[in-house]
């Protein structure tokens, strides 16, 4: 009988083990997908020349939660990365983009 | 030693035009050309700096006085956007001035330097098309000239001659037009502008207008790649300067002022950070009244921050 009980409380103690080890997993693979954050695929018109490119880098890197911004003269392309939860909305991204003296044209937007 | 000051006075005036028409300075920051402003955009809250070098020689001296006047200035500009289409402009010029002519039988040397008059002016793009991979800009200009530059320095021989001190003293405007046509293969700018240049101590050079026009052409990379590759522009510009009489002592000069023709070979080196660019303006045709001084070229060289 006392052999039984303590079966018993094993198979329950694996079990929670177990329970408690997938649901820690689930929450770090949740909050690395969370810090991932989403990438922007720009398409910047008036994009012609590396020192005026700059002008659109330095406005995104003092914006809070850009991790990087990599720019592709040759194909007008802006590519912007956040983290941390970091999300932008369109009118957001067109209005850095305009201060810094160019034209939004078009944009796409993924999770990292 | 009064009758040879009298005498020469005319010949130091002469040489008035030649400082304030030729030693105009590129303000701009950007992507630009040498020897004038573009129209691009400085962005939103930003900081463009320049720090340009020229070096003037003017020799070539039909009055038979033998007068050889060489100038180095160091301009430092400073550019801020207040919006995308706004942006203010600062310049302050270091000076340093060697002049020599016969007077008489002997040969006379005289030098000055010292920080120069300070410019400020606004730009405004009126007129804004982008696409992808090029753009087209259009602005008016327009500022002022601070008389902040010393203009009562002297020398052993006395108060120095108007072409010799580093301040004009007097408050000076000017604006202009400027249009740039940017794609990833070449940008051509375009500049019409016109000074006023105001009296002081019973001196007044003439007006200026100037067009000016610029070429830069990518030779490298040949073909572009991803990313954000450096370019190197091979740079030709050309200036049609002409300026007006100078009034000394309400009378007009009749040894100055005239219309000069430049060009401008040049190369630039362009990165996401900085621009290291070099020209010298050459005059192919120079028409001047009557003794005035004639240029022999004008060398400029200069780098740009994006900070």
């Amino acid at each position: 009988m006392k052999l039984t009980t303590l079966k018993k409380t094993a198979v329950t103690g694996t079990r929670l083990l177990l329970a408690g080890t997938l649901a820690s997993l689930a929450l770090i693979w949740s909050s690395a997908s969370f810090a991932g954050g989403t990438e922007y695929d720009l398409r910047v018109d008036g994009l012609a020349c590396p020192f005026c490119a700059y002008g659109i880098e330095k406005k995104f890197t003092k914006t809070e939660g850009v991790e990087s911004v990599d720019v592709d003269l040759k194909k007008g392309l802006v590519i912007v990365k956040t983290g941390d939860g970091k999300s932008f909305k369109e009118d957001e991204l067109k209005t850095i983009i305009h201060d810094a003296g160019f034209t939004m044209k078009s944009m796409t937007e993924k999770a990292r | 030693m009064t009758t040879i000051n009298k005498n020469s006075a005319c010949r130091w005036q002469m040489m008035l035009g030649a400082s304030v028409l030729l030693l105009s300075v590129s303000s701009s920051g950007l992507a630009a050309p040498i020897t004038f402003n573009t129209a691009l955009p400085v962005a939103k809250e930003e900081f463009l700096f320049r720090q340009q070098f020229i070096v003037m020689k003017s020799g070539d001296d039909p009055s038979g006085a033998q007068r050889d006047r060489t100038e180095t200035m160091s301009a430092t500009t400073l550019a801020y956007g207040i919006n995308n289409r706004l942006a203010l402009f600062g310049i302050l010029p270091y000076r340093d001035i060697d002049l020599s002519m016969n007077m008489g039988s002997s040969a006379v040397k005289r030098n000055n330097s010292g920080l120069g008059d300070v410019s400020a002016f606004a730009r405004y793009i009126f007129h804004q098309k982008n696409q992808t991979g090029s753009t087209l800009q259009l602005a008016a200009f327009a500022g002022l000239k601070a008389p902040t530059g010393d203009d009562t320095a002297s020398d052993s021989l006395g108060t120095l001659p108007p072409p010799l001190q580093v301040g004009s003293g007097s408050w000076d405007v000017f604006g202009g037009l400027v249009v740039t046509r940017q794609t990833l293969d070449y940008q051509l700018d375009a500049q019409l502008s016109y000074r006023i240049n105001n009296e002081a101590n019973n001196v007044e050079a003439g007006n200026v207008l100037k067009l000016d026009t610029s070429l830069q052409k990518r030779i490298w990379p040949r073909e572009l790649d991803s990313g954000v590759p450096g370019f190197v522009y091979a740079v030709l510009e050309m200036n049609i300067i002409n300026q007006q009489k100078n009034t000394v002592n309400g009378a007009n000069d009749t040894n100055s002022g005239g219309t000069r023709f430049l060009l401008a070979p040049g190369l630039q080196y362009v990165t996401r950070r900085w621009i290291a660019g070099a020209a010298i303006q050459f005059p192919v045709r120079q028409n001047l009244n009557g003794n005035a001084l004639e240029l022999d070229n004008i060398a400029r060289a200069g780098v740009r921050v994006n900070f």
